[in-house]
């Protein structure tokens, strides 16, 4: 079996080596600055498939005397064919030679026989000081590959197209911040073009990792559904001996019960978020909306949430209307049809009048403070009986997951979860819609959703995560 | 009959249910090793070897599985059932076959209670296939915690073997109620109806009835004759039969009525319940939505992205430094590694009598030159500082700080050098992120021979004047 390939990532001090590295390693915990020396040593990331690997990528530091080196090789070759030996020659002779560490540890893989991704920023001038650093890497006589990675605003990258295309086999576009999945896998298959033995597993690792991703999607769907069915049949409950109900009044009681209901459907939305990002490999993200608070404009139960992700009165009919025939068409089957689906019409319109008249309550309903008996009062509140709550829940899920499957690993800064603009969730199937209303109005009636009812109901909030992926797309 | 199948499926859905709580990479990781390891001793990694394999691993003293209080439950119900129904049979054998001597044991009554527990059993059955379960509420009640999971669908056809069971034992224990009672007592069975109904017709009835044994033991099958002679009135006397042995002699019928239309379609009943219970278990096990999410864990390779090394906390120094300093005046302008490219900014070379340029493209001999015609023009200087121009983008580098280290060697004591990083557009100031690594670079060298200066903006033309006209 021929040897997995290896890449290393070189190239001069701060142009995101290690950011294109987090990005197709998918990890976060890389350390990424702005500061030349942040990579000290050079890491390897393996991409494995039940252990045995595909891939692996090299995280290494940047060249910092390439013109030292380069006058040492020269002085030591005498023609172009000892330049792989002279190269090996200066890292066995510099190895613990404290200012050649960088280029030791860099060169190290090369001779190794990894194949060379050599990045530069493409957002600031080419300039021709790096031909120093590009000249070495010809030496190593490893195929190789160049990546323009955009780490700010501006764009030069035709004059450095042009220039790397003098030293490279290939030259790619690749912003290791914002570039979408697609491209990675596509960046995967480039480099499986450097060598002929290199691209069977390459291609092959492109096809797991969309499988993961596939894989992820429904994962998610799973994860969201679960959280929905526990906020949505969340009960809040307190019983008080006769003492402590004659200290309490209703009011104060009631307070006390909400802020906790309140407390903790925030803790489980937030509960979920971090499984999704933990899902998708994101362990260190930081949040804009780490610590809801009640006034903040984010917050799950703020106005502007509702506003942006309740769905319209209309939505709540049709999808009710489908809910309800589903139960209608049970008294059907008992006359074995010769109610003409009598029973699903009539179901169908109660469910749609319930869900177009109830649909707004969240208060007042969930709130049951029992009377004082054999001691003992007990007072409950939840679950929720706002449909409403469930799709602001929904939308704010689907939301953060959309952001987070489409961020990359090598993106640090501040995630901003807005609301939306939009009510996307109209342009949803009737069936999903059906399935999602029936899931929710089994969870506030506080009855188990079966395993296919779970079923359907995930598939429906993975139908739910297309719309709103094409919704997104089809936005600007 | 074991109920293996069932208690797979529900050790299945208990481990399923515990799972949900597990990441989903774990568990993908977790399932597709067994699944490889299954591969490797060439067996087929069925769900029960699956779940043999995770209690292995928990070693002994796990606790007992969630799969077993159900089962447990059901156990207790079928020995309700079977208790309650030994208890009924002797009765209600008992009970039918009371004799005091006086009057005869109605074999016609016998035929009714035999038709009722007929349609009994038929109704258990129709109910469970239907999957009716009127005794739910009942059910509850005695289970105290509602059940969860895949066991709420099995309940229907759970109940309707136990009630089988309940039927099977309780005919049973009639039957050797009957057995005993006829060998301890001497009873007289006869028949009776209030219908007008002719010896023959009740004959044809009871051949109908015996058909299925009749040709196996002739005695069980009562014919014309006995019918006839054993034939009794409300308002009879009670001797009128010639031979008072031919009231005994219907017992062999009555055994058998009871063991074919009473024990055996229970029997029957009870072991296609259990069949159907044990395919109903094994098609739950192979439909169940975890069963899906296994297999497919356990074909799908276990893809690690190799993101377990963390060095995000390991980052050098990056703290804010603020230690700018004015640029000093100096008539050496040296461009580090192409700075000031392709053209010099007017507020940086005029007035400069030395212009060089070093690192880069230069070579390091280059550089040595360029090093010792400072040091010579710094000699005779009054003002020992050099400007060097560094492109703000481009971080500071070793070559950087060992052209710097040698100039402190060879140029004279008392020289200082202000590093001036360029933005690309010479315009306008870098920006301060740019300007950092530059100060920190500064405090690394450690002395005060190197510091950090910003460029003097060139005046910007005002666009709504041009020269030459008046302001």
């Amino acid at each position: 079996m021929t040897q997995a390939p290896t890449f290393a990532v070189v190239g001069h001090p701060n142009k995101g080596k290690s950011s294109v590295v987090a990005t197709l390693s998918q990890n976060d915990a890389i350390a990424i600055a702005l500061e030349p020396g942040t990579t000290r040593k050079r890491q390897a990331y393996p991409l494995t498939v039940d252990g045995r690997t595909l891939y692996t990528l090299v995280d290494t530091p940047g060249f910092q005397r390439p013109r030292r080196v380069l006058q040492w090789l020269e002085a030591h070759s005498v023609s172009a064919s000892d330049h792989v030996d002279t190269v090996s020659a200066f890292v066995t002779q510099h190895r613990d030679d404290g200012r050649f560490t960088d280029e030791c540890e860099l060169l190290a893989p090369l001779l190794d026989g990894a194949g060379i991704i050599y990045v530069v920023d493409g957002s600031v001038p080419y300039s021709a000081e790096h031909e120093a650093e590009m000249t070495i890497l010809r030496w190593t006589g490893r195929p190789s590959l160049a990546l323009i990675n955009s780490i700010g605003a501006d764009d030069y990258s035709d004059t450095w197209q042009t220039a790397l295309g003098q030293f490279f086999q290939v030259v790619r576009r690749f912003d290791a911040v914002r570039a979408p999945f697609e491209q990675h896998l596509s960046l995967l298959r480039a480099f499986g073009q450097l060598e002929p033995d290199w691209e069977a597993p390459l291609e092959q690792a492109t096809q797991y990792l969309s499988g993961q991703r596939q894989q992820r999607r429904r994962q998610a769907a799973s994860l969201v559904a679960r959280a929905l069915d526990d906020m949505m049949s969340f009960q809040e409950k307190r019983t008080l001996t006769a003492g402590q109900a004659a200290e309490t009044s209703d009011g104060s009681l009631a307070d006390q019960l909400r802020q906790r209901w309140y407390r903790h459907q925030r803790q489980r939305e937030q509960t979920l978020r971090v499984e999704i990002e933990h899902l998708y490999q994101h362990q260190r993200i930081r949040r804009q909306e780490a610590e809801l608070e009640w006034h903040s404009e984010h917050d799950l139960f703020s106005e502007d949430s509702r506003r942006a992700w309740a769905v319209s009165k209309r939505y709540l009919a049709t999808a009710g209307f489908g809910a309800g025939a589903v139960s209608g068409a049970g008294i059907d089957a008992l006359t074995l049809g010769s109610s003409l689906g009598t029973g699903a019409l009539v179901g169908g319109l109660i469910g749609a009048a319930g869900s177009y008249l109830y649909g707004d309550r969240l208060a007042l309903p969930a709130l049951n403070i029992g009377v004082l008996r054999d001691g003992l009062k007990t007072a409950t509140f939840g679950p929720v009986q706002d449909s409403q709550f469930g799709y602001v829940v929904l939308g704010r899920a689907i939301d953060h997951w959309w952001h987070i499957s489409h961020r990359n690993h090598a993106g640090r800064d501040l995630l901003e979860l807005e609301p939306a603009d939009h009510h996307w969730l109209e342009s949803l199937d009737k069936g999903s819609r059906k399935d999602i209303q029936q899931a929710f109005d089994k969870c506030r009636k506080r009855r188990p959703l079966d395993l296919r009812q779970r079923e359907k109901f995930t598939d429906a909030i993975e139908q739910c995560m297309a719309v709103y992926d094409d919704w997104r797309l089809n936005r600007t | 009959m074991t109920d293996s199948p069932l208690r797979l499926l529900l050790a299945f859905d208990a481990q399923a249910r515990r799972d949900t709580s597990q990441p989903p990479a774990f568990l993908h990781r977790r399932d597709r090793k067994f699944a490889l390891v299954c591969e490797q001793q060439g067996v087929t990694p069925e769900a029960n070897r699956w779940l043999a394999h995770l209690n292995r691993l928990s070693g002994p003293g796990t606790k007992p599985s969630a799969a077993n209080q159900p089962l447990r439950f059901w156990r207790r119900v079928s020995t309700g059932f079977a208790a309650v129904g030994m208890v009924a049979g002797v009765f209600a054998m008992v009970g039918l076959l009371f004799y005091d001597g006086g009057q005869r044991i109605n074999i016609t009554v016998l035929l009714a209670f035999v038709l009722l527990q007929l349609l009994l059993a038929l109704l258990t059955a129709v109910q469970s296939l239907a999957g009716w379960q009127p005794w739910r509420w009942l059910l509850r009640r005695f289970q105290g915690t509602p059940t969860q999971g895949v066991i709420n669908r099995l309940q229907p056809v759970l109940m309707a073997r136990s009630a089988h069971l309940g039927g099977l034992c309780f005919a049973i224990s009639g039957l050797v109620t009957l057995l005993v009672m006829v060998v301890v007592q001497d009873l007289a069975f006869g028949w009776s109806t209030t219908l007008e109904t002719a010896a023959a017709n009740y004959h044809r009835l009871v051949q109908i009835i015996a058909a299925p044994w009749a040709w196996l033991w002739s005695a069980a099958a009562p014919d014309l004759t006995l019918i006839e002679a054993t034939r009794f009135f409300r308002a009879g006397t009670g001797n009128t039969s010639p031979d008072p042995a031919r009231w005994g002699q219907w017992w062999p019928f009555v055994t058998m009525l009871w063991l074919t239309w009473v024990l055996l379609p229970r029997l029957l009943l009870w072991v296609l319940t259990s069949m159907l219970l044990r395919h109903r278990a094994r098609r739950l096990l192979s439909h169940h939505p975890a069963m899906r999410a296994l297999l497919y864990r356990m074909e799908t390779p276990a893809l690690d992205t190799g993101n377990a090394h963390n060095d995000a906390a390991d980052l050098p120094d990056t703290g804010l430094r603020n230690n700018l300093l004015p640029m000093p005046d100096s008539d050496i302008l040296l461009c580090w590694a192409g700075a000031g490219e392709p053209e010099l900014p007017d507020t940086l070379s005029s007035g400069k009598q030395l212009v060089l340029r070093a690192g880069g493209r230069a070579s390091l001999a280059d550089d040595e030159q360029v090093l010792s015609q400072i040091g010579t023009h710094c000699h005779g200087a009054d003002s020992k500082a050099v400007i060097l121009l560094t492109r703000c983008w481009e971080p500071p580098t070793g070559e950087l700080q060992d052209f710097l280290e040698s100039a402190r060697d060879v140029w004279p004591d008392g020289t200082r050098v202000a590093l001036v990083p360029l933005a690309a557009d010479s315009t306008r100031e870098p920006d301060a992120h740019q300007v950092q690594p530059w100060l920190r670079f500064a405090e690394r060298l450690g002395n005060d021979f190197v510091r950090v200066s910003l460029p003097p903006l060139q005046p910007q033309p005002n666009p709504y004047t041009t020269s030459g006209e008046p302001s």
